[in-house]
């Protein structure tokens, strides 16, 4: 009896002692936090490990290159809402559901795959098929200057008319001889989509009609995209379609814009004395509700091990995947910095107690309950795609025919969406 | 043993107009020559990379590239960025050079000076020069703003992007054409400005009649040569707007570079770059023609 428990609590972690392993990684904090762990993970299974890490854009390029040339990679980082379509048609993710029911390969309760956000786990899914484990989540927070806020009395804002206003009053306004920016947001064109997704969604509109056509010049779509361009037109950085989130976070840290919205990892630039001007005065709040509701995305990255990677080095690439998403690992990143893909993590008494900002916790836990992980046009040429969406936003930001400028973008979108 | 050495031996004496040549043309071969005809290849077919292998589609990628919106307003890029650059460069660099071509104080330092542009990384000081026409942090408005000026929104309005891209390259690039000109310049015959001062020509007549024309073969290989880069600048266009705002400075060239690396479409991609090629070919023997017509073959 006792040693039927043993067997079931456990797995023989040395199974596949002497395999070697390699993986791609993007530079992301996750990454950080793990390398200098791996011999821990190779002394616990004899799997030999070679990581290697390359900044995201040479990432993405090395990773879909080497997998093209079908050499020796088993096992990567995926944003699945970027890449999954493209690399599961491909043949390069292995679906991982097998593994993860297999009593010989999964420490099951231990590991507990319950205890992952429902909402970016079902964005690593495809056809039914989970072909990746979150490493971390996502959501897009609006953060503002709680200290202003509260001097000048406005109203934190919970619906889109009230983001406006609060955005109006603050915009030209000499706050300590310091003319302040209403709101910054990104403005730059393809990058933008992944912020004004949210706006999107929360305006009622798609990106895709039920039938699987582009919707971007729905009447909701184009109220969502003239207000996303109205608001950093009118209340704005000067030159806001060239926004990137590195723009629009060093004008938010710069102290000079009263609200930003964008990814909440950025609590980790706001919230550092080295870089920003504005610690421990910011305040954190899901995006406001609009005419379709409050409809924030959740996104994602993941670790996925290649479809082309022989039998024996996957089952080798998910122990590494298990041991890398362990209670314990994901709550040692989530504390240096990484949102973690975990309930029990965001629950632990170490980050509890620490907690300085519990508004940030809040924002991001509701935003993950109701997140939406189709963050990006559910399509195979997602980049392409995103390019044609930014141009609207362009359009709209230099107060073009918001309208006109959707509907092109639309029939654009009709021809070149590869599904 | 022996006989295969003198073996050897007679054979590279008897073949040496192959034999010493034969690692540079592999080299080439390998690096320049194939993938030119692959690309050709590739251009006839379609391919996604990753999903399955390449299919020949004939001339569909052309057909396709003549009613893609994208790729006009890639060739218009093009040709404003270029048209608007090099003719900028080449004026500038020639009344620069005649500047510096007389012996003043100093002039060899301001020269060396002047080579500094020139000599830098671009996407070094394409970084630099993307902030300081941010509106908002942008050194460049401050200035304006000094002596009274409006602000510009620079890079940021797809109205000005361009003109702001052409500064940059004019200021980099610029030297470029001083360089060659000037070496122009210090080999021209004294003579006919002798006999035009004699004549009591002005500083104006000296250099429209007897410069210019003196100087017309180095203006044009100065262009050729400042025209093949120019044609597909790369580095500091996408470093400082990528193409943007939306693909209002997307030249024909950086389009080709997105549809084969974000868009992994290797065969239209490829289709893309054949013609931007053709079209720097193109303008390359229109301008040597110009330079036989001008100094004899």
């Amino acid at each position: 009896m006792f040693t039927t428990i043993v067997a079931l609590a456990d797995i023989n972690w040395r199974q596949f002692e002497g395999v070697e392993i390699r993986l791609l990684m993007n530079k992301h904090p996750f990454t950080t936090f793990i390398e200098p762990k791996l011999p821990e993970f190779e002394g616990k299974t004899g799997i030999k490990v070679t990581m290697e890490v390359y900044p995201e854009d040479q990432f993405r390029d090395k990773r879909l290159i080497e997998l093209n040339a079908g050499g020796k990679v088993d096992g990567y980082m995926i944003m699945p809402g970027q890449a999954k379509l493209h690399y599961w048609k491909a043949g390069w993710l292995a679906p991982l559901e097998g593994y993860m029911t297999d009593p010989d390969l999964t420490d099951i309760k231990e590991w507990d795959l319950g205890d992952f956000f429902a909402g970016p786990m079902k964005g690593a899914r495809i056809e039914g098929h989970q072909i990746g484990v979150v490493i971390n989540a996502e959501a897009s927070l609006l953060s503002y200057r709680k200290d202003l806020f509260e001097r000048f009395n406005v109203k934190v804002p919970e619906t889109m008319e009230e983001l406006e206003e609060a955005a109006k009053f603050f915009h030209k306004k000499v706050v300590d001889e310091k003319e302040m920016i209403g709101i910054t947001l990104r403005g730059k064109d393809a990058a933008a989509t992944s912020q004004f997704v949210d706006f999107l969604y929360s305006f009622g509109g798609s990106w895709t009609d039920e039938k699987g056509n582009a919707n971007i010049a729905s009447a909701e779509s184009v109220e969502a995209f003239k207000f996303y361009g109205k608001l950093l037109r009118e209340y704005g950085p000067k030159g806001a379609t060239m926004y990137h989130w590195a723009e629009s976070t060093s004008t938010f840290m710069d102290g000079t814009a009263a609200m930003i919205f964008d990814a909440n990892v950025f609590k980790s630039l706001y919230e550092n004395p080295k870089e920003s001007k504005v610690v421990g005065k910011v305040g954190y709040t899901t995006i406001p509700a609009g005419p379709g509701g409050k409809l924030p995305h959740v996104s994602n990255w993941s670790l996925a091990v290649s479809g082309a990677a022989t039998p024996e080095c996957q089952k080798a690439t998910w122990l590494f995947i298990q041991w890398a998403t362990s209670k314990e690992n994901v709550l040692g990143s989530f504390l240096s910095g990484v949102p973690a893909g975990r309930e029990s993590s965001w629950n632990d008494p170490a980050f509890v107690s620490t907690d300085k900002t519990p508004d940030w916790t809040k924002g991001s836990l509701d935003s993950f309950a109701i997140g939406q992980p189709q963050w990006n046009p559910p399509v195979l040429n997602v980049s392409e795609i995103r390019d044609i969406v930014g141009q609207v936003i362009v359009d709209s930001i230099e107060g073009k025919d918001v309208a006109n400028s959707a509907k092109a973008a639309a029939e654009l979108m009709n021809k070149k969406m590869e599904k | 043993m022996k006989k295969l050495k003198e073996n050897i031996i007679n054979f590279l004496d008897n073949h040496m107009p192959i034999v010493f040549p034969a690692p540079a043309m592999i080299t080439l071969f390998i690096v320049v020559i194939f993938p030119i005809i692959y690309n050709i290849y590739m251009s006839f077919n379609k391919w996604k990379i990753g999903l399955g292998s390449p299919k020949f589609i004939g001339l569909q990628n052309y057909i396709e590239a003549f009613s893609d919106p994208r790729f006009w307003n890639g060739l218009k890029v093009m040709f404003f960025f270029s048209s608007l650059s090099l003719s900028l460069e080449i004026t500038l660099g020639l009344l620069i050079a005649v500047y510096f071509n007389k012996e003043f104080k100093g002039s060899n330092f301001v020269q060396t000076i002047y080579i500094f542009p020139f000599a830098a990384t671009p996407v070094a000081i394409a970084l630099i020069w993307r902030i300081m026409l941010n509106p908002q942090i942008g050194v460049l408005d401050y200035f304006l703003n000094l002596v009274g000026l409006p602000g510009s929104l620079w890079i940021s309005d797809a109205r000005t992007v361009i003109i702001s891209l052409v500064l940059v390259d004019v200021w980099k690039w610029t030297p470029m054409i001083v360089l060659i000109i000037l070496a122009g310049l210090k080999s021209l015959p004294k003579d006919p400005y002798e006999a035009a001062v004699i004549d009591g020509a002005n500083a104006f007549h000296i250099f429209s009649y007897i410069t210019v024309p003196l100087i017309q073969p180095v203006l044009i290989t100065a262009l050729t040569l400042r025209s093949l880069d120019n044609l597909k600048e790369f580095d500091i266009i996408y470093t400082i707007t990528q193409g943007g705002p939306g693909i209002a400075s997307e030249t024909l060239y950086l389009y080709s570079y997105k549809t084969a690396f974000s868009f992994f479409n290797a065969g239209y991609g490829s289709t893309l770059i054949i013609i931007v090629f053709l079209l720097v070919l193109l303008f390359n023997v229109a301008m040597n023609k110009i330079r036989y017509r001008t100094e004899g073959p």
